[in-house]
């Protein structure tokens, strides 16, 4: 059985005035049925442009995407339609993702309305079974968006992209925007969802502690490339790339008596734009050589670890 | 009571609206708390808790209308802010309190060069000629760590981790005695954030600032603040050293806030999230206004006021169960 999602060698490239800036570059990695392989990164790392045009939200520059073993890189028009009704998208901003016009109901009826054929009470019947899947109150069916609070806009947008049974879903930064007990009942509403449904997510995040909650898998971006990839404990027990390091050593720890002793790292993110060959972390790694300058690949240094540095057998 | 020597700030029962045609929202209902000198206190809450606004309210610069204080005292050096004049206002801002906001992208003038806005405050608050308020102004900026050499360039040339630099730098150009700093560094990555909270630190114990550190992030309170405030609808509902919160915590909105965040180490399948969400600050329920929310709840909580109760030394809840407990 091939796998739900898989990505090889995904790039996606944009055109600026001072070049071409290289956003995804050379991606690869497969998500199994009703998994979660969640992306960290910091700003600008192309965590969402990956998450994108992994469902053809923006087109390929190179590379395949293969959904159960098919081929989407290219197709379009009906096969299109298609294959968006398998993948769907949950956007981080609750506040700019669901129009403003609509109702909720009309919000959660409009994928069934593009796809399916249903009468106007099968509609009424699987969005009220919608909401109550994902826990809104069926007293808000004739609500806007703006009366509702982020907690439940959200909810609102996993509904949406429910409405079709996909397979697989990008949540992009679902929970950032809210406050930390509604990020916990939206956490928790998601994994339910996948138990019962057996939905894939592709899980995009900044936060750390969320994605080992949610995850299965972790793949660490750094300026469009994956630089550490591997199942999702074994990221916080043994990460192996000097940035995974970096960026868990930043993190401020709740555990009081545990002094945070942050990596540092020199300077600031470098531009995405025109990159030189070779590592792309090179200018801030406190471990970084002359020998980092060359071409670099992914490498699988233990089961289902995988790591792209020259020196990972030299500095762990 | 602490010796009044040591006091550097005192909130008594500071009560703000903010009003609309229809509405009244009741953001801060009676907050008070005292800081010492040197203390860092976190104020923690969720969004609309009111964090914010006492912030503001403390430099008098909440817009009025919609916001409206209806009653309080805040004392800096034995002076009531609530009561001096605005010209006196001018003069406090930024020398003897200054704030750093959350947003450095929209806290800085972008038609400005940075050594300008930077000199603007050193020369208002200080007898400065143009030639030594560029010098110190450049000092402040090798001090945040960016070359002197960027003195005139304009807030979009820098990254959002370099101005929220800058800022600091033109919050502690007057080395105030009052450091209010609003989410400084939430807009930011966690490395940048980091550097950032490590540059706080340092400087604050350069200068003996004390600081009111405002987060909805339980990790950068653990490791920058020495006492805590829980706030809960505009009312602090526990206050206490990091200790007795973060170890001892009596207020089940506390415990409910630990509950929400996954952990690094242990595996949770699930996490405890607390039930429903922030009440409607336009009628906000009566008795302790967690209540609709408190898996504890009994029938006093419905009842009247619950006052803060000291249930150590120096440790305060705002709980009516707790209280029989005790």
């Amino acid at each position: 059985m091939p796998p739900l999602m898989e990505v090889r060698d995904l790039s996606k490239y944009f055109k600026v005035p001072a070049g071409v800036l290289h956003a995804v570059d050379r991606v690869s990695f497969t998500i199994e049925k009703g998994k979660t392989l969640g992306v960290v990164g910091e700003s600008g790392c192309g965590k969402s442009t990956l998450g994108r045009t992994m469902i053809r939200l923006q087109e390929v520059t190179d590379g395949l995407i293969l959904l159960n073993g098919e081929d989407i890189t290219h197709v379009s028009g009906r096969k299109l339609r298609e294959v968006r009704e398998k993948v769907q998208i949950v956007f981080q901003d609750p506040y700019s993702s669901l129009n403003p016009r609509l109702l909720i109901e009309e919000t959660i009826q409009e994928p069934l309305r593009n796809s399916c054929d249903y009468s106007r009470s099968q509609l009424k019947e699987r969005a009220s079974a919608l909401m109550d899947l994902v826990g809104i109150d069926m007293r808000l069916r004739q609500s806007y968006p703006h009366e509702l609070d982020g907690g439940r806009r959200q909810r609102v947008g996993i509904a949406r992209a429910l409405a079709l049974n996909p397979e697989f879903i990008v949540c992009d930064e679902p929970v950032s925007s809210l406050d930390v007990s509604i990020q916990a009942q939206v956490l928790n509403l998601l994994m339910d969802l996948q138990d019962q449904m057996g939905v894939a997510y592709l899980f995009v995040t900044h936060d750390l502690s969320v994605v080992r909650h949610i995850s299965n898998a972790i793949c660490v971006m750094y300026l469009g490339e994956t630089v550490e990839m591997c199942p999702s404990k074994e990221l916080f027990s043994t990460s192996m790339h000097p940035y995974t390091k970096a960026l868990l050593s930043a993190i401020p720890s709740i555990d009081i008596d545990e002094p945070m002793r942050p990596i540092p790292l020199k300077g600031e993110l470098t531009s995405p734009i025109n990159p030189k060959p070779g590592c792309r972390f090179f200018p801030r790694c406190p471990y970084a050589k002359g020998g980092c300058r060359q071409p670099l690949r992914l490498e699988e240094v233990s089961e289902k670890h995988f790591v792209a540095c020259h020196r990972v057998r030299e500095i762990n | 009571m602490p010796n009044q020597n040591d006091v550097s700030l005192t909130v008594r029962n500071l009560n703000v609206v903010y009003t609309s045609r229809k509405k009244i929202i009741h953001a801060v209902n009676g907050v008070s708390f005292i800081m010492k000198k040197g203390q860092t206190l976190g104020l923690v809450g969720e969004t609309g808790a009111g964090k914010t606004t006492i912030a503001k309210s403390i430099l008098r610069i909440l817009p009025d209308p919609p916001a409206k204080v209806l009653g309080g005292e805040i004392m800096l050096e034995g002076k009531d802010l609530m009561k001096v004049p605005e010209k006196e206002m001018l003069k406090i801002r930024g020398e003897k309190i200054a704030m750093i906001f959350q947003d450095p992208m929209t806290a800085l003038n972008p038609l400005m060069t940075i050594g300008d806005q930077i000199m603007e405050g050193l020369r208002l608050h200080n007898d400065y000629s143009e030639a030594e308020a560029a010098q110190t102004a450049k000092e402040l900026l090798e001090m945040v760590g960016i070359h002197a050499e960027r003195f005139k360039e304009y807030p979009f040339e820098f990254s959002g981790g370099m101005k929220q630099r800058v800022v600091i730098a033109m919050a502690l150009a007057c080395e105030p005695e009052l450091l209010l700093a609003d989410e400084p560094t939430t807009a930011l990555d966690v490395t940048i954030q980091a550097q950032v909270l490590d540059l706080i630190n340092k400087l604050r114990a350069k200068y003996h600032t004390s600081m009111i550190l405002i987060t909805h992030n339980l990790g950068v309170v653990a490791q920058t603040c020495d006492h805590v405030a829980v706030i809960y609808a505009g009312k602090i509902i526990e206050y206490g050293s990091k200790r007795d919160v973060f170890l001892n915590y009596a207020h089940p909105y506390t415990l409910g806030l630990f509950a929400s965040l996954p952990s690094f180490s242990k595996d949770a399948p699930r996490l405890k999230p607390i039930q429903g969400s922030m009440p409607d600050p336009t009628r906000l329920p009566p008795g302790c206004t967690f209540h609709p929310r408190c898996p504890h709840v009994i029938e006093d909580c419905t009842k009247s006021e619950i006052p803060l109760i000291e249930v150590s030394p120096g440790h305060f809840c705002r709980c009516c169960n707790m209280r029989q407990e005790g």
